[in-house]
């Protein structure tokens, strides 16, 4: 009885204490903060944008996040990678207004390749402020009733963590964590790097040698300067920390991977003799197939966006000089529109062609989105040192990243030589740049990234067809028939199908069709001015259309008998759907 | 009574079982056949049967590996049947050389292992065996091949109900096509140039449901095996797909051999042909980036290789100008895969000459002949129907009968096996083949010997194509010498060698400290591993 009776009494507190903490909390807000323009300033799910979550972290904030706003956001998993985790993604759009599934939507995901971890924490940042935002601007608002964006923060999740937890180089891996024969030896991944200083990074080795090309910097002596050609210098670089695990002469020869998971995917794919990073056939890796899938399974998906690093870059395709035909003048139209704008709020970011200003890339990402779903794409390289000081040093400059470790980061960002007995080098000193160093956004340079970068994707999403029936004209044609003429608008830049799309006719026509009325014949208007219709013998009440351009019109001609009142409408795989009702 | 004979095939074993299909089958396998004489070669210790994956059609894709010992160490030669799902003698002749191999060529397992994979179009072959017949390459997956937002509207229709898709012709003034001189029944393309007129309009035995003026062009048949694979992919067009390797069958087949090292040819039974004459050579598609000609010493292997199929099947060539077609398996596993890879229709249509000593320039008037000398069923007389698409037109159907001009009369089967069966041995024989020669060792003084031997490749064929060489997919030659590193003054304790010509030796040599038994191996998977013992 006693015990009973304290439940109850604990019920009620707890009930009580709730209700007060609720209004308290808007108390406690309302008295201690003051809105940052551009930022959720009371938001739901409290998120610091100024570290890097874990696989763990990262799908309890996800999990909130559909919790707390349950007709926002969903979070579903799309498949298991190759270890068995999860590969998540959070859909976020208003889902009281229209089916996530038939409105045009972005695609975005992150973690490709798994040291450009920001790219999670970027697409995180986006469905965050999407979600935060929605009811307190009248632009997210209006964007989640008409989009659909689906976010993958890694679409690697188990080299994801492998980096964050283990040992590795700011380069490294760059697979995911399936394991190959990378030196034709027959073993796999027997002679990886070895964390021989114990301090969770692989930085390098170096060692005394008379015939040395560099010397310590008697003002800074954690740099490495190149001696003249005619000067004696004292340290030889000897790579990265390993050691020779199989005895055969090398170091670090054989480790995860190696293959490319952005050189996997089924547009223009070529084998590792001409591609280096490729691995049996097409969507062979186990996270991209669940990719891949999801895309075929999502007609909807109008426009895509991957997060790598380094650069400052938004890229687009082709990312081969073979693949050139490909993309033609009318799509180039609109990447050039939408990157062009990215660009003058993206500082430090430029927009550039993967093939002739980066390298060949057989079997990419984003040429597959393209070439092969006709989907207009995008992939960013996250993080440039213009970030740091406005100044345009060019990568892994060393007088810069000492100063930016001296001013900016006091240390935090290098691991300071220590001498080191190697099993086959003898004594030598191991040291250098952090593995979160250099690639990786600082803390502090995050969250304005990550608002900027979700900018891009938001335009490029406003961005995806936007149709409505815009006009409908009837003419009496005598004899109990009827001409009905409705054009049909797309309020946005994007088309319902890419040229690339017609092309190879990738997404089914769109289809503009009429109901309530009896239906004589049934025409595509190719010019209204001069009257030349195309007719649609089979099924003239549902006409099928090739393409609805961006910021253009088409129109359809029925010629109908009977009275009444009839409905239109639109249905477009990535255009969405429209009604007009007489 | 079935389910007995089933008990019966497999507890007697593979004896009892070929014996009766050899005895009771007059024409080409069922799927059911297959897989019980598949069961029956099973029933052999040297023999496992594995289902690969299920279509979808939800039929087994099978693969039979037959060795002895250290089976993933000894060259390996994959046979490769139904890769077209109408080349119904593909399937018979992979079937054969197993059975044939481990009822009478149980020595070939010494030195080689063999992986058979009877029929990789299960889904397409069924129709060889259905009431509708046709000759059909797609499996059974739901494609919309015309990508016009309806689904394979399109297909074959038995116009005149006689069980099989024939094709049919539309008499018009605009049609292209018109009778052939040398045999009237035969439709073929009217020339311009040579002041000639067509009359007919040509086309499969179908209908056009979408009124688009266009017949037969979505078919109600999936995605075909041998359009699938990654060179030169076509992609987007019918049969193919979305994208390379969409299909359950040909993934599974690649994840398999991706994992058999020890592969080190390909002998496909599909409609190619690089046997009866090799591959050419271009020097400038050899050259780029990426490569769309056979490399040249590969191109001399693929002449050695077809000298040797030349003097062991009868057969001449007549008409054999398929040398491989964009997304094939067997273009494949040389380009993509670095493996030799040879292909043969197995049988084609001999050449018929006429009075004047020459045959028909048309492959269809010299099969009609052929078929007639030999007393084949192979014509069905063009006869009118009424067309529900083509009303007021005179439409006839007729033509050439599924299946007969790409597999030969069932009795013929017997001496094609047999002498396909020789060949595939033949190539095994002589497979790369690494030996150890010259030992010598030195006493050095104080407990050192130097250790010298040649390594030398026994064979007509390289450890490694040219396009293998090039490879990731096909390991290095290896050598290892089990003493501590410690103890090895000189030499590697593992050395790779790229490569070794056709009975090209490398030198060898080692100083190392101490005394007893030394071992040295060296090999790959594909070439086999040699053994040297040494005694210090
Ligand atoms: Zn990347």
């Amino acid at each position: 009885m006693k015990f009973k009776n304290w439940i109850y009494t604990a019920f009620i507190g707890a009930a009580v204490s709730f209700t007060s903490i609720q209004t308290s909390e808007a108390q406690v807000s309302q008295d201690r903060y003051f809105r940052a323009l551009g930022t959720p300033h009371d938001p739901k799910v409290q998120v610091s944008w100024n570290r890097y979550h874990t696989n763990l972290a990262l799908e309890e904030i996800m999990r909130d996040m559909a919790k707390k706003h349950p007709n926002l956001v969903k979070l579903e998993s799309i498949g298991k990678s190759y270890q068995g985790n999860d590969i998540w993604v959070l859909t976020v759009t208003d889902f009281n207004h229209g089916k996530a599934d038939e409105k045009p939507a972005m695609w975005i995901d992150g973690n490709i390749h798994s040291n450009e971890i920001q790219g999670t924490e970027f697409t995180l940042y986006t469905a965050w402020y999407l979600a935060e935002m929605y009811g307190d601007l009248e632009f997210i608002t209006e964007l989640l009733k008409d989009k659909t964006f689906y976010i993958a923060p890694t679409i690697n999740p188990d080299a994801h963590d492998y980096f964050i937890k283990e040992a590795n180089t700011q380069n490294s891996p760059r697979s995911g964590m399936i394991v190959l024969d990378n030196d034709g030896d027959g073993l796999a991944g027997e002679d990886p790097f070895d964390d021989l200083n114990g301090d969770g990074h692989i930085t390098f080795m170096i060692r005394k040698s008379p015939t040395g090309r560099f010397v310590k910097d008697q003002m800074d002596p954690r740099k490495l300067i190149m001696v003249a050609a005619d000067e004696q210098g004292e340290y030889e670089m000897l790579g990265y920390e390993g050691i020779d695990r199989d005895g055969d002469g090398q170091v670090n020869e054989d480790g995860i991977g190696y293959y490319d998971p952005n050189r996997d995917w089924g547009w223009n794919w070529q084998p590792d003799y001409v591609q280096r990073g490729a691995w049996k056939y097409p969507f062979a890796v186990p996270e991209n197939r669940a990719v891949m899938e999801f895309v075929m399974k999502h007609p909807n998906i109008a426009g895509a966006q991957s997060y790598h690093n380094y650069g400052g870059m938004i890229l687009r395709g082709p990312g081969a000089e073979e693949d050139l035909g490909t993309y033609n003048a009318t799509d180039i139209r609109i990447y050039d529109a939408i990157a062009k704008k990215g660009e003058e709020f993206m500082p430090g970011y430029k927009y550039l062609v993967v093939y002739k200003d980066l390298y060949s890339v057989f079997g990419g990402q984003l040429d597959w989105f393209y070439g092969g779903r006709g989907i207009f794409t995008y992939s960013n390289e996250l993080m440039t040192s213009y970030l740091y000081f406005h100044e345009n040093a060019g990568r892994n400059n060393q007088d810069e990243q000492m100063k930016v470790d001296r001013y900016l980061t006091f240390g935090d960002a290098f691991v300071n030589w220590e001498e080191y007995d190697h099993p086959q080098y003898g004594r030598i000193e191991i040291g250098g740049f952090k593995k979160n160093f250099g690639r990786l956004h600082p803390g502090f340079l995050m969250e304005q990234d990550a608002h900027r970068n979700s900018a891009f994707t938001i335009l490029h999403g406003y961005h995806t067809p936007k149709l409505s029936v815009s006009d409908v004209k009837e003419t009496d044609l005598g004899g109990g028939l009827k001409e009905v003429v409705a054009t049909i608008y797309n309020e946005r830049l994007i088309p319902t199908h890419s040229s690339q799309d017609l092309k190879y006719k990738i997404a089914r026509p769109d289809y503009v069709s009429i109901s309530g009325a009896k239906v004589v014949a049934g025409f595509v208007v190719e010019d209204a001015d001069f009257k030349k219709y195309k007719e649609q013998k089979v099924g003239p009440e549902k006409i099928h259309v090739d393409n609805i351009p961006g910021m253009g019109v088409v129109k359809v001609r029925w010629i109908v008998s009977g009275g009444g009142n009839y409905t239109i409408n639109v249905d477009s795989e990535k255009g969405g759907k429209a009604t007009w009702k007489k | 009574m079935k389910k007995m004979y089933l008990s019966l095939v497999v507890g007697v074993g593979m004896l009892f079982s070929f014996q009766s299909v050899g005895l009771a089958q007059s024409d080409y396998p069922t799927l059911n056949q297959m897989t019980q004489r598949l069961q029956g070669v099973a029933g052999n210790g040297t023999a496992t049967l594995k289902s690969l994956t299920k279509t979808e059609g939800g039929k087994d894709v099978w693969v039979l590996k037959i060795g002895k010992g250290d089976m993933d160490n000894k060259p390996g030669i994959a046979v490769v049947g139904g890769s077209e799902g109408f080349h119904v003698l593909s399937v018979e002749l992979a079937l054969q050389f197993a059975e044939k191999l481990v009822n009478e060529n149980d020595a070939a397992l010494d030195r080689n292992t063999f992986y058979i994979f009877p029929n990789m179009s299960p889904d397409a072959y069924e129709q060889y065996h259905a009431s509708l017949k046709y000759e059909r390459r797609g499996n059974a997956a739901k494609v919309d091949h015309d990508r016009d937002g309806r689904l394979s509207e399109d297909g074959y229709v038995d116009l005149n109900n006689d069980g099989l898709i024939t094709m049919m012709r539309v008499e018009s003034p605009m049609g292209d096509y018109m009778p052939a001189e040398d045999d009237e029944r035969v439709m073929v393309k009217a020339n311009a140039s040579k002041g000639q007129k067509g009359s007919y309009m040509v086309y499969p035995e179908s209908r056009d449901m979408d009124k688009d003026g266009k017949f037969g062009e979505d078919l109600e048949e999936g995605i075909a095996f041998n359009r699938n694979q990654t060179y030169k992919f076509p992609i987007f067009t019918p049969l193919a797909g979305d994208f390379a390797v969409s299909q359950a069958e040909s993934r599974a087949l690649l994840d398999y051999l991706f994992e058999q090292w020890n592969i080190f040819a390909f002998v496909t039974f599909s409609p190619a042909n690089n046997l009866s004459a090799p591959l050419k050579y271009n020097a400038g598609d050899a050259k780029k980036r990426i490569i769309t000609s056979m490399l040249e010493k590969d191109v001399a292997i693929n002449s050695m290789v077809s000298e040797m199929y030349n003097s062991t099947v009868s057969q001449k060539a007549f008409n054999q100008n398929n040398q491989g077609t964009d997304g094939d398996f067997f273009q494949w596993a040389y380009f993509h895969f670095g493996r030799l890879s040879f292909s043969t229709p197995g049988w084609w249509v001999p050449e018929v000459k006429g009075e004047d000593g020459k045959s028909s320039s048309s492959p269809e008037v010299n099969f009609l002949a052929w078929a007639s000398e030999n007393s084949v069923d192979a014509f069905v007389p063009w006869t009118q129907v009424n067309h529900p698409d083509l009303p007021n037109q005179t439409v006839e159907v007729g033509g050439i009968k599924p299946f007969v001009m790409y597999n030969p009369p069932f009795s013929e089967v017997a001496a094609i096996a047999q002498e396909h069966t020789d060949f595939i041995l033949k190539l095994a024989e002589v497979s790369p083949k690494l030996e150890f020669h010259n030992l010598q060792t030195e006493k050095l003084g104080n407990g050192l010997t130097r250790i010298t031997a040649d390594l030398f490749n026994n064979s007509q064929l390289p450890t490694h194509s040219e396009m293998g060489e090039k490879s990731r997919w096909l390991r290095k030659v290896r050598v290892d010498i089990n003493r501590e590193t410690k103890d090895i003054m000189s030499g590697d304790k593992i050395k790779l060698i790229d490569k070794l010509g056709a009975y090209e030796k490398t030198t060898l040599s080692w100083i190392v400290k101490g005394s007893g038994n030394v071992e040295i191996k060296a090999g790959a998977a594909h070439t086999g591993i040699a053994t040297l013992n040494v005694k210090l």
